[in-house]
């Protein structure tokens, strides 16, 4: 009780000085808050994505009924599967057909259907996972009667390497702005340390603890970090209020979403980074010289 | 209560003090002497733990000071009161907190640290002062506050050094009396001083220091 006294006397005793660190923390953790907020979207349209992947089976001419159900069986029990269509080798002349509309006449003068039954395979959004679908992909081409599987390996290959790449751009984002506030409040304390050194000297004579002399810092610390986290998450509502504001010259802004417990959780980030930084500058005390 | 065993204090090739052996009994009064340099502080501070012995060993209350750990340090302290020449006061904190504080680093309760911040004021007759800040106050006014402070937390040792070096003759006087009145309540003083004169007449005991080295100890 007497540490959070001391810590919120001495935050007002240099109000101006700490408003400073306040903004600063806030500016590092707005900048990590809208990387999440963009990687949170980016996510989010990535993950629709999957959608357009499909997968076509092509069955060998001599598939039998029995080949084919077994194939239709295998995926109606796989978890990944989001749908399938069969597609028989006249469904799929006359596909042809209507694909090539004015320049049917091709087709003209072939007397046996060159086409092969096919099945076209969906993935659930949620289940798209490179080796899942892999595995899948190899199991049916093991099955008896299955001539080929064609898949679009490279919007499969791009999707891996989009979302890979933002993660991995967020996450060193996310680390270095952590990084700034862990240091903004490192630089706040280790001043304030200084500046009070005097003071722990004759603590530690008198017989506190460790704990007693740290602890006012840590707070104070602590404080600076969750005020700058609050001013943040204030900043992002903003920051998402003005840009869904432009939805006319830019429709899909209208579509971005802010994930709100992160939002939420903002302050707590910054009163942890600032724990964190706070307990660094103060580093080891000692109370004896060798 | 407190023994020295063949202590020695090396600083960067100085030697502060060499192979010097005492003890010194519960409730004991005793001057520590000797010019300036002489090792006067650099003993006290083995005692209050700011130091380690290079050679030898130092038993305090029945602590090895050596084999102390350094979390221990802090609650050893707590039963040693030390009053500086400088003082060492807070100098944003009023008397009364300046007091305080060495309740609250204990973990006393608020109301119990009223009271006992007031039994020591009274002691050190500086109850009309409570809420002066330091800079307010006389070097024997500050003195005053800084005996109230260390003996505020009733240690079983109260240590000076060099209490009334910047004071003059009456203060020094004053500061006398209420130094034998906390030792006739028991506590242990160990006092360290260059004024002889401070020391003649009292009948205490006297440890001399020289150059670090233990040349008297003998009743004044």
């Amino acid at each position: 009780m007497y540490s959070l006294r001391l810590a919120l006397k001495s935050l007002w005793h240099d109000r101006w000085i700490n408003l400073l660190s306040v903004i600063t923390i806030a500016t590092g953790l707005f900048i990590l808050g809208v990387v999440v907020f963009s990687l949170y979207n980016v996510e989010k349209i990535a993950s629709h994505m999957p959608e357009r992947f499909t997968i076509n089976v092509f069955l060998s001419n001599k598939a039998t009924d029995r080949d084919i159900k077994g194939l239709i069986k295998y995926l109606k029990r796989s978890p990944i599967v989001k749908d399938y269509r069969y597609i028989s080798k006249e469904d799929a002349l006359k596909e042809l057909r209507r694909s090539l509309k004015d320049a049917a006449y091709i087709l003209e003068g072939i007397d046996e259907n060159p086409l092969f039954p096919s099945v076209v395979v969906r993935i659930k959004s949620s289940e798209f996972d490179k080796n899942k679908v892999m595995e899948l992909i190899d199991r049916i081409k093991g099955m008896s009667r299955v001539d080929d599987v064609i898949y679009a390996a490279r919007l499969f290959e791009s999707i891996e390497k989009l979302s890979r790449g933002f993660r991995l751009l967020g996450l060193g984002i996310i680390l270095l702005f952590s990084l700034s506030v862990v240091f903004v409040s490192y630089s706040t304390v280790k001043i304030l340390f200084y500046r009070r050194n005097e003071e722990i000297e004759i603590y530690k004579l008198l017989g506190a603890t460790k704990g007693f002399i740290r602890s006012p810092f840590i707070i104070e610390g602590s404080v600076l970090g969750a005020l700058g986290g609050c001013l943040a998450s204030a900043a992002i509502f903003g920051f998402v209020f003005i840009l869904k504001g432009y939805n006319n010259p830019v429709p899909f802004l209208a579509y971005l979403k802010l994930p709100m417990p992160f939002v939420a959780v903002l302050p707590v980030v910054g009163l942890a980074l600032g724990a964190a930084g706070s307990t660094i500058a103060l580093g080891r005390l000692k109370y004896q010289d060798a | 209560m407190i023994k020295f065993n063949e202590v020695t204090k090396v600083y960067e090739n100085i030697t502060a003090l060499r192979k010097v052996s005492f003890s010194i009994e519960k409730g004991e009064f005793t001057f520590v002497t000797g010019p300036s340099g002489a090792g006067k502080s650099t003993l006290l501070k083995l005692i209050y733990l700011a130091e380690k012995p290079d050679e030898g060993s130092i038993s305090i209350a029945g602590w090895e000071t050596l084999s102390l750990k350094e979390k221990a340090i802090p609650f050893v302290r707590r039963n040693i009161g030390i009053v500086f020449q400088d003082f060492k006061l807070l100098p944003n904190k009023n008397v009364y907190d300046n007091i305080a504080i060495a309740l609250r680093i204990r973990g006393v309760k608020e109301s119990e640290i009223k009271s006992r911040v007031h039994e020591a004021l009274k002691l050190v007759n500086l109850r009309h002062k409570t809420e002066s800040f330091p800079s307010a106050l006389s070097g024997g006014e500050q003195q005053r506050v800084t005996i109230a402070r260390a003996i505020v937390g009733e240690p079983t040792v109260l240590i000076a050094d060099e209490p009334t070096g910047n004071l003059d003759v009456d203060n020094t006087a004053g500061i006398m009396r209420i130094f034998r009145e906390i030792n006739a309540k028991g506590t242990t003083i160990i006092f360290a001083t260059h004024n002889m004169e401070l020391v003649k007449n009292t009948g205490l005991r006297v440890l001399k220091l020289d150059n670090g080295n233990l040349v008297r100890d003998e009743r004044a």
